[in-house]
This record gives structure tokens, C-alpha cells and sequence, in this order.
């Protein structure tokens, strides 16, 4: 097993490769490969966990070979506390989506072969270390979305597809600059942990068009990420992407997709540059204000159930900056309080992957309808509780996890993100709260839109949510309500590695101010 | 004459006109005869800066080889003229204007 | 050396020219149904020559004929990348029916002259020879544009070629002839010496002089703005030929460039820091803004095209304008980062425009419409190409990336007032992604599935293969090629 996070790459792109040559009429043989493959990378994923050692903040299961040394390039892997419960997300989303996109019907083995693609792709960015495997990995994820989108979509998927691809492509050659700007100032190295090493001196000094160095690549590499989360103002093509695309899709691009821009964020600007993190918090914080409101108003204006759901990903995503901002208060001259920065950077951490679990279920749930009524107007259903008791028992579940209930996993990290931010940002976190209000304002509402009131006639005949499509949500609603009720198993997980990264902006702040 | 100058003078109004008539003139071979002034332009040029300068030979030689494929591609230009006259019945070069969008 | 001497290292030469008498006198005993056997002849030469080429490589680098030309690694580089676009380029011209109602035996020959040309125009440090190798390319192209005698496209094609090319050499020979009175030599090493030691009074012939033969380097590889040619010229020409355009008269118009400038007026150090700097100039701010003119200009104008060949023609004077991003550079590095792309730049091109043909051959046509569905009838000539078109924007992992990598790297390591150029080259290679995509969209995302699925016939597919293996391969392990790259980055470099 020492190459067991190679393994977690190689085997969806081997996948890929046995069904793009399986025949392309034997769609069931083709269903099945896919999901023997993703779940066997699944129970990889879950052997890591259990070879992991929590205790260690820094990176385990390591894997390092010369790949371009005229470049300095080579092929590093490694898992840590941040990666590690992403890693767990994307086997387990991706082995669930398969059954998913179970009744996709057109050109199976491209959908299942680009699928596996896609798979392998996330789950390369979240385990490569060195910046060209990264960089690699996070383009190789954009064509089978663009064609997973363009091909398998709704109506206007041809129009989604190719902005989603010239939005992200954007970000990733801003970032690419970034990157090469890191690589020339640290000696000529893609190693992600030799720059987190060397940045800080590095930088320090070296001056872009008069400006710091530093911040210029700050804000290069973090536009790139941001797209990807999305944050306000780069947000546009996440509702259309959301909407258009195929059940499955939808459930990893708000499920996986895009956790990668705040892993991204976390990763390359706290990790390499903690200086200037201090400098970009304020703005963090008030982007992650921004997205709260803006997405909460945005979903309470949607009449279409999905672009609901889309827009309110934008909103709980802002409760994850928000979060991420509070790791200032480490620093000295705001007090030293690591306690809030700890918070904070845990439950953006922990918000990242409840949003992950409770947005795929919502967007599970509304493919489900979806399937029997071909539209997702809210105000085109109504009653629909009576003719699917069961449904709507799992739907409100879903809601109420949305929405930050006491008791689901999404309040529990919310909480965190807000008293980390406390005593930093005190304003903002207060607005912020409007935001949990318009939360709680557009679900419910859609909720009551949907499944009281009359019952519309049209759907009288409704089918009640079935076997395979309850398979899919009843794993995500008991991990909801577990992480919801005990959050510790997740919280040991990732504290040593957030106690790392909070160390090192704490420290950074002592070094600058001497 | 013995100044450079009157030579480079020569020269330069000799590539102007050339200039001009390649600009200006819409019959093919006017154009082409436009681009043969500019290249004799070019050779008055090697020759008057060999001899005056006191230099080495290599103007003339340069000036020899410019002659030749000057030559060399007179010819297949008259060629294509005479070709896209056969298809088209004119060597008007606006009207060859089938390539545009 | 003198001449006799030099005819030992000018070896790939004299069997080029031999294969070419014996192409063209074999074109007199076959009938024309069998010209194809011309194109057999003139391989198998540049086979050879292509052998001989490698083994002269690691010889030291020397001048030939009384210092007309020399022979260094930098220029075998180019003579192997030019051999191997021929190789595929004849290989195409087997199967592409545009040509079948011609003999193709004058065809083959004439590329053989012009690979002559290329060869010269690498390795030439004369400008006597720098004109010569020019115009034997350039005269050699007006005739294979105009190949197509009875298509009025093709003569329309060639008529504007012979007229930008002519003229734009013409002006360029004046530049050539006042450079020449200022130095009062025609060799390379020996303007240099000269130049740098002129004062400031010879200033303003010498930008006159400079701005007149860029005219002839930029209408080479068709930089704006002297581009006009190049979509006329790609468009009507046969589509072989029109591939052959857009790779091996840029690589060689490239490599002349980086000789020219690189060796004659930068002292081998960069544009920054030179004697044209003497000029009092900002020569790469100038060459800088051109740069970024010629791509923004090719990108913007690609995405209107209606054509996918016209589209790709303005998708080359883009892909010059990549190249040209390192030229404000011109360090080592910007050299070895010009080659790898220019290497690149080959199959990923060439791959892109025999699909071009082959879809002619099968629909009669080469606008968007005549890919629609593509994807669904041969899938696999549309994975091919969707590769293709991935490369040329640029996405990682394809061998595309690594080019844009390593001009982008260049461009960050000279320092930050270079980073505005790198900036403007990523965001053309998101407007790229628009119009390339646009094939792919209409080849995969227009249509429906098809029950009978089409292969391309083994001489296609076998084309296809052997460019779109590399586009891919070289995307994720370029190590052979960047050492490669490394070795030839030696110029012949007189010690004065």
C-alpha cells in the first residue's frame, strides 16, 4: 500500500480508459464498471482514513519521483488533515453519483467515460503537491465538464458549457502566472511544500510593477480559486452551469467542484503566502458577506427549485470565507486569539464538506422530481406531500440541514465560521446573521411552495421516491445528522493540520511586526 | 557625379515611386512593375555604397543576384497573371476577390 | 572555410539537390495517374537527408563558403523540424483529392526547393544569402499556392501572394542596402562589429533601415501588420500546401529572426541590453506590442471565420503572435522556449489541418457546417481533433500547454516589465479557447448519434496517429525534447 494515493488517481483514469473501449451498446456492463471502479476507489479512500494518523498535522502517505528535472517538475503526492476529508468526499460523491446518472440514456460510455475523467482529475488536486501535477490535474477537469455539461444538459447547455469553461480558464491563467511568479522567486522549483518553505523569505522585497511581489501573486492565484468557489462577483456562471447540467453533475460541481477553490485558497495563498494574508482578510471577510447576501437573495427570487439550490451554494459558501478570514485573529496584533482563529479556519473547513454532503442532497432530491415532472418551477407543483409522504420527510431533512437547523452538520460549522470571525470582523458577522435569516426565508418558503397547499392535479399520480434514488441520499442524510449531533470525529481529523496552518499566519504576524 | 549623395538620391525616389505604384495601381503587372523599381532602387543602392564606400565587391555581387531572381520571380508572377487571366478575363487585381468573407 | 573544405559538412544539401534532379527527372517517365512515386522519391531523400542532417549535428559549430552560412546545432534543429513537417505534409498529399486532377510530380519537386530555401534561410549569416534563401522560399510558395491551375480560388490565392511577397521583400532588400552602406560588409559578424561602434548620427537610417527588413521577417511569419496575405493566401491554397505554409516557412522564418537579431544586434545577450538599444528605441516594447497586436488581432478575427480553414489560418498569425512574445526577450531562454513551441507548434497544426482534408475529402467542404456531428459519425476523427484544438488553446495536458508554459516562463523570469505581455497572452488563450471550441462543439454537441460509423482509410489515420501522439505525449513528458532543445541551443558565434 505505498502507493495507495496513486491509486486513488490512476484507477478512475485505468476506468476511463476500460470503458471508452467497452462496446458501446452493452450500456448496463458499461453502468456497472463505473461503479465498480469508483467504488473501489471509494474503499481506498477509506482505508486511507483509517491509516491515517490524526495526530500529524503535516503530510502523510508521501510519494515523490523525478518527472521533468530540466524544469524542476516531479511527481508528488500527499494527504493531510485539509485534503484527506475531501479526498473521503469526492470517493464517496462520485460513487453515489454513478447511481445517480443511473437513467442516463444518451451515449453512455462518453457520459461514463468522461465521468471517470472528471474523477480522477478532482481527486488529483486535491493530492498533488507539486504545482504542475496540480495545475495539470485542475485543466484536466474542465473538458469532461464541459462536455458532461454540453452534451448531457438541459436546454441551454451549450451556452453553460462554454462559459463555464472560459470563466474557469480565466482563473486558471491568472493562476498560472501566479504560480510561475512563485516558481521563479523560490529558486526555480513546482514543489509545493519547498515554496511553502522558502515563499515568506523569498518574497520578501521583491517588488512586481512596484507593487509587492507577494500580493500581486496573492491576488492572481486567489482570482483563479475564487472563480472556482465562486465568489461574488466572479459567481455568474455557477447558476447556469448548476442549472443546465445533468442530476449527477450538479451534485459534484456544488459538491466537489467547488470546495476546490477554498481547499485551493487554503492551500496555495494561506500555505505559501500567510504574510499577506493579513493584508487581504478584511476583503475576505466582506466577499464572504457579500456572497451570503447576495446568494440568499438571489435563491429567495428563484421561481426554478434548481437555481434555488444553485444560489444557495453561493450563500453557504460565504459562510466559508468568512470563516477563513477569521484566522487573522492569530495574529499578534490582533490579539493573539488563536482559540477564534481556530474556529474559524475549522469550521470553514468543516462548512466546506457539510456543504458538500447537504447541497448533493438537495440537488439529488430536486433531480428526483425533476425525473417524474420534467420541470422545477416551485410554483408549478403544490401538495405534493401527501402523494409522497416519504419524499418530503427526506426533502424537509435536506432543508432544514440547508437552512443551519440545531441539531445537521451545516449548523454546527456556521456557528464556528461565525465565532471565529467574532472578534475580528464584528460588523460583518453581525450582517452576516441576515443572511442565515434570508437562508432560513428561501427554503422554507420554496419548502411550503412545493409540498402544501392544494395539490395540483397535474401530478396526482406522482410516483414516490424509489429504492435507487433513496440509496443515494439516505448515506448523506445519516452523515448530515451524525456530524450534526457529534462533529468531534471531524474536528480531531483535521485539528492538527489547521493547528499547523494557524501557527504559521501567527508566526508570520511576530516575524513581520518585529 | 562623384557624391554618394546624387546616388542615394536617385535611389530613394526610385523605391518612392515604386512605392507609390504599388499602392496606387490596380493592373497586376503595373504592381508588379512597381515592385521592380523598388528592387532596382534596392540595387542602385548596393553599387553606389560599394564603389563610394571603398569597399569590398559584395554590393555588385549582391546587386548581380538580386538582378537574377528578380528575374526568376517576374516569371512566375507572369505566369499566375496569365493563368488567373485565362480563368478570369481580367488582371485586375480588385476583381480577384473571390477569398473574402 | 573555404569552399572545398565546406562541401564536406554541406553534405544534406548536396543529396537534397540530388534528390530533387532525381524527382524531377523521374517525373518524366510516369504517367500521371502515378505521380504519387515523386512524392516516394522526394521522402526517401529527405530521409536521407534528414540522417545526414543528425550526423553533422555534433559537429562544431562552423561557417561554410567564406563565412555565407554555417552550420551549428540551433540550425540542424530547425533543418530536422522543417524534414519532418515535409515528411508529413508529402504524405498528405497523397491522399488529398484536391490534387488529383493534377500531376503532382512538379508539386513534389518544387517542395524539394523549397526545403532548400528553408534549409539556407536557418543557416544563413550573409545577408546575400539571407536574400537568397528568402526568395528561393517565397517564389517556390507563390507557385505551390497557385497550384490549383483551373480553381480560381487557388489563383487568386497565388496572385496576392506573389504581390504581399515581392513587394514585402523588395522593401526589405532597401533596408538590407542601407545596413549594408553602413557596415560596408554583408556578412553577419562583421555588421555587428560595425553597428556597434557607429554614433548617433547614423541613427535614423538605421531605424529606417531596421523597421524595412522587419517588413520582410514579419511578412514571413506574418506578423500584423504585415499579415494581410496570410488568410487569402491560406484559404485558397490547396489545403496541403496551405498546412506546409503555416508550419515550415515559420519555423524557418523564426529561426532567420533569432539569428538575425539575436546574433547581429543583441550581442547574444537580449534586445534589452544591445546595440540596437543604441537606437534610443523601446525595441521590446515595439516588438512587445506587435506581439500582442498579432494575437489579439488573429484570435478576434478567428472567431468570426465561417471556414475552419480560414479559421485556422488566423489561428497561425495568433500562433505567431505566441511565438513573438518571447522575441522583446531574446535571451537563451527565449530561444530555447521559441523551438520547443515551434516543435510543438508542428504536429498539433499540422494534425488540426489534415483533418481539415480528410473531412474535405469525405463532405467536399470546409466550413462548420461540414464538421456538424463529426463527433457521432467518426468519433474517432472527432477526438482527434477536439485533442487538436485543445492543444492549440493551450490546455494542459496536451503538448500545447507545455509550449505556452515555457514562453509564459520565459516572460515571468525577465523580470516584471515583461509580465503585461504574459498577461495579454493568457487572456488570448481564453479567447482561443471560444473559437476552438466552437469546432469541437459543432463536431460533438451539434448532431446526434449515427448507427454507421466511419474509420478514415489507413494513410489518414496513419497521419493522425503520428500527430496527435505527440501533441499528447509531449504534454506530459517532454524531457527528450527540452534536452534536445537544450543541446541545439549553440550558435555559431565568431570570436572577434
Amino acid at each position: 500500500m505505498e502507493n495507495i494515493l496513486s491509486l486513488l488517481i490512476w484507477i478512475p483514469i485505468l476506468g476511463a480508459i476500460v470503458v471508452a473501449f467497452l462496446p458501446r451498446d452493452k450500456d448496463n456492463l458499461i453502468r456497472y464498471t463505473s461503479a465498480a471502479v469508483t467504488g473501489l476507489q471509494f474503499i481506498i479512500a477509506i482505508v486511507l482514513w483509517r491509516k491515517f494518523d490524526p495526530s500529524d498535522g503535516s503530510m502523510q502517505f508521501m510519494e515523490r519521483y523525478e518527472w521533468i528535472p530540466s524544469l524542476n517538475i516531479s511527481y508528488i503526492l500527499g494527504v493531510d488533515g485539509l485534503s484527506l476529508p475531501m479526498v473521503l468526499l469526492t470517493g464517496m460523491l462520485f460513487f453515489i453519483g454513478v447511481f445517480v446518472s443511473w437513467n442516463i440514456k444518451k451515449a453512455v460510455k462518453g457520459y461514463f467515460s468522461l465521468y471517470l475523467l472528471l474523477d480522477a482529475g478532482v481527486v488529483g488536486v486535491f493530492l498533488s503537491l507539486d504545482f504542475f501535477l496540480f495545475y495539470i490535474f485542475w485543466e484536466v477537469m474542465l473538458l469532461p465538464m464541459y462536455f458532461l455539461i454540453g452534451m448531457w444538459g438541459g436546454p441551454q447547455r451549450e451556452y453553460a458549457a462554454i462559459k463555464f469553461f472560459l470563466y474557469t480558464l480565466f482563473g486558471s491563467v491568472l493562476m498560472l502566472i501566479g504560480i510561475l511568479g512563485l516558481y521563479f522567486t523560490c529558486g526555480k522549483t513546482f514543489d509545493i511544500l519547498l515554496i511553502m518553505e522558502r515563499a515568506p523569505e523569498a518574497l520578501n522585497g521583491v517588488l512586481w510593477w512596484g507593487m509587492s511581489a507577494a500580493k500581486v501573486i496573492w491576488v492572481l492565484v486567489f482570482i483563479g480559486f475564487a472563480i472556482k468557489v465562486p465568489v461574488f462577483p466572479f459567481h455568474t456562471w455557477l447558476p447556469l452551469a448548476h442549472v443546465e447540467a445533468p442530476t449527477a453533475i450538479s451534485v459534484l460541481l456544488a459538491g466537489i467542484l467547488l470546495k476546490l477553490g477554498v481547499y485551493g485558497i487554503i492551500r496555495v495563498n494561506y500555505g505559501i503566502m500567510p504574510n499577506e494574508v493579513y493584508w487581504f482578510a478584511g476583503g475576505l471577510a466582506f466577499l464572504g458577506l457579500v456572497n451570503v447576501i447576495w446568494g440568499g437573495l438571489c435563491a429567495l427570487a428563484q421561481t426554478d427549485l434548481k437555481k434555488l439550490v444553485a444560489y444557495s451554494s453561493i450563500n453557504h459558501m460565504g459562510y466559508s470565507l468568512l470563516g477563513m478570514a477569521a484566522v487573522v485573529a492569530a495574529g499578534a496584533m490582533n490579539g493573539g486569539d488563536l482559540k477564534a482563529a481556530q474556529a474559524g479556519l475549522s469550521g470553514a473547513v468543516f462548512q466546506m464538506f457539510n456543504h458538500g454532503t447537504i447541497s448533493a442532497m438537495l440537488f439529488i432530491l430536486v433531480g428526483v422530481v425533476y425525473e417524474r415532472a420534467h420541470h422545477r418551477d416551485i410554483d408549478g407543483f403544490g401538495g405534493l406531500a401527501s402523494k409522497m409522504p416519504v419524499y418530503t420527510g427526506i426533502t424537509a431533512l435536506a432543508f432544514f440541514a440547508g437552512l443551519g437547523l440545531p441539531g445537521f452538520s451545516g449548523f454546527v460549522s456556521e456557528a464556528m465560521c461565525f465565532i471565529g470571525a467574532f472578534p475580528v470582523f464584528r460588523t460583518i458577522v453581525i450582517l452576516s446573521t441576515i443572511g442565515i435569516l434570508l437562508n432560513a426565508a428561501y427554503f422554507l418558503w420554496a419548502f411550503q411552495r412545493v409540498f402544501f397547499g392544494k395539490l395540483n392535479e397535474k401530478y396526482k399520480d406522482m410516483e414516490e421516491i424509489n429504492g435507487l434514488e433513496l440509496f443515494t441520499v439516505i448515506p448523506l442524510a445519516v452523515i448530515t445528522l451524525f456530524f450534526g449531533i457529534y462533529p468531534g470525529p471531524y474536528l480531531d481529523l483535521i485539528k492538527a493540520t489547521m493547528d499547523q496552518i494557524i501557527e504559521k499566519v501567527a508566526f508570520v504576524a511576530t516575524y513581520a511586526s518585529l | 557625379m562623384d557624391s554618394i549623395n546624387s546616388y542615394l538620391f536617385i535611389s530613394s525616389m526610385l523605391f518612392c515611386l515604386g512605392l507609390f505604384g504599388v499602392i496606387t495601381r490596380r493592373n497586376a503587372i503595373a504592381v508588379l512593375m512597381g515592385v521592380e523599381l523598388i528592387l532596382n532602387a534596392a540595387n542602385i543602392n548596393f553599387v553606389a555604397f560599394s564603389k563610394f564606400n571603398g569597399m569590398n565587391i559584395d554590393g555588385h555581387i549582391f546587386s548581380l543576384m538580386v538582378i537574377v531572381l528578380a528575374a526568376a520571380e517576374a516569371a512566375v508572377a507572369l505566369a499566375i497573371i496569365i493563368n488567373i487571366y485565362n480563368n478570369m478575363n481580367t488582371i485586375n487585381i480588385d476583381d480577384a476577390a473571390e477569398l473574402k468573407r | 572555410m573555404t569552399n572545398l573544405q565546406s562541401l564536406e559538412f554541406f553534405i544534406p544539401e548536396l543529396i537534397l539537390t540530388i534528390t530533387i534532379l532525381a524527382a524531377l527527372i523521374t517525373d518524366l517517365f510516369v504517367k500521371k495517374s502515378k505521380t504519387n512515386m515523386i512524392g516516394w522519391v522526394l521522402g526517401v531523400g529527405l530521409v536521407v537527408v534528414g540522417l545526414s542532417v543528425h550526423n553533422l549535428s555534433s559537429a562544431p559549430p562552423t561557417t561554410l563558403f567564406l563565412d555565407m552560412i554555417v552550420i551549428d546545432p540551433f540550425s540542424s534543429f530547425m533543418k530536422i523540424v522543417i524534414i519532418l513537417s515535409t515528411l508529413l505534409v508529402i504524405v498528405a498529399s497523397w491522399v488529398n483529392d484536391e490534387l488529383e486532377k493534377y500531376r503532382k510530380g512538379e508539386y513534389f519537386t518544387i517542395m524539394g526547393i523549397m526545403v532548400m530555401g528553408l534549409f539556407l534561410m536557418t543557416s544563413s549569416v550573409d545577408i546575400i544569402m539571407l536574400y537568397i534563401s528568402i526568395e528561393v522560399v517565397s517564389i517556390m510558395s507563390f507557385v505551390l499556392a497557385a497550384y490549383l491551375k483551373l480553381d480560381t480560388r487557388s489563383n487568386e490565392a497565388g496572385l496576392k501572394y506573389v504581390i504581399y511577397g515581392a513587394f514585402s521583400s523588395g522593401v526589405m532588400l532597401f533596408g538590407l542596402s542601407i545596413v549594408y552602406g553602413l557596415a560596408g560588409s554583408t556578412n553577419y559578424f562583421a555588421i555587428q562589429d560595425t553597428l556597434s561602434s557607429l554614433d548617433g548620427s547614423a541613427n535614423p537610417a538605421l531605424i529606417m533601415a531596421l523597421l524595412m527588413i522587419f517588413a520582410g521577417f514579419g511578412y514571413k511569419i506574418s506578423s500584423v501588420p504585415f499579415h494581410f496575405w496570410t488568410p487569402d493566401v491560406y484559404e485558397g491554397s490547396p489545403s496541403t500546401i496551405t498546412a506546409y505554409l503555416s508550419v515550415a516557412p515559420k519555423a524557418a522564418g523564426f529561426a532567420m529572426i533569432i539569428r538575425f537579431f539575436h546574433q547581429v544586434f543583441s550581442d547574444s545577450i537580449g534586445l534589452t541590453s544591445n546595440s540596437i538599444g543604441s537606437t534610443d528605441l523601446p525595441w521590446p516594447e515595439i516588438i512587445g506590442v506587435l506581439a500582442v497586436v498579432t494575437m489579439t488581432m488573429g484570435n478576434l478575427v478567428a472567431i468570426q471565420q465561417k471556414s475552419i480553414k480560414r479559421m485556422l489560418a488566423y489561428s497561425s498569425i495568433a500562433h505567431a503572435g505566441y511565438m513573438m512574445l518571447a522575441l522583446p526577450v531574446l535571451s537563451m531562454e527565449a530561444v530555447e522556449s521559441i523551438m520547443i513551441y515551434l516543435f510543438i507548434y508542428v504536429f498539433m497544426n499540422l494534425g488540426a489541418f489534415f483533418i481539415v482534408i480528410f473531412v474535405k475529402n469525405k463532405t467536399g467542404g470546409e466550413s462548420f457546417e461540414d464538421f456538424e456531428g463529426l463527433g457521432w459519425k467518426m468519433p474517432i476523427v472527432g477526438a482527434f481533433m477536439t485533442l487538436f484544438m485543445l492543444s492549440l488553446t493551450g490546455l494542459p495536458p496536451t503538448a500545447g500547454f507545455v509550449g505556452k508554459l515555457y514562453i509564459f516562463k520565459t516572460l515571468v523570469g525577465a523580470g516584471s516589465e515583461f509580465l503585461w505581455l504574459v498577461i495579454a497572452g493568457g487572456v488570448n488563450s481564453v479567447i482561443s479557447l471560444y473559437y476552438y471550441f466552437h469546432v469541437v462543439k459543432v463536431m460533438f454537441l451539434g448532431g446526434k448519434r449515427s448507427d454507421v460509423i466511419t474509420y478514415p482509410p489507413s494513410t489518414m489515420f496513419g497521419l493522425m496517429i503520428f500527430t496527435a501522439v505527440p501533441s499528447l505525449i509531449l504534454g506530459l513528458y517532454w524531457n527528450p525534447l527540452a534536452s534536445w532543445v537544450k543541446d541545439s541551443l549553440v550558435f555559431y558565434n565568431q570570436v572577434m
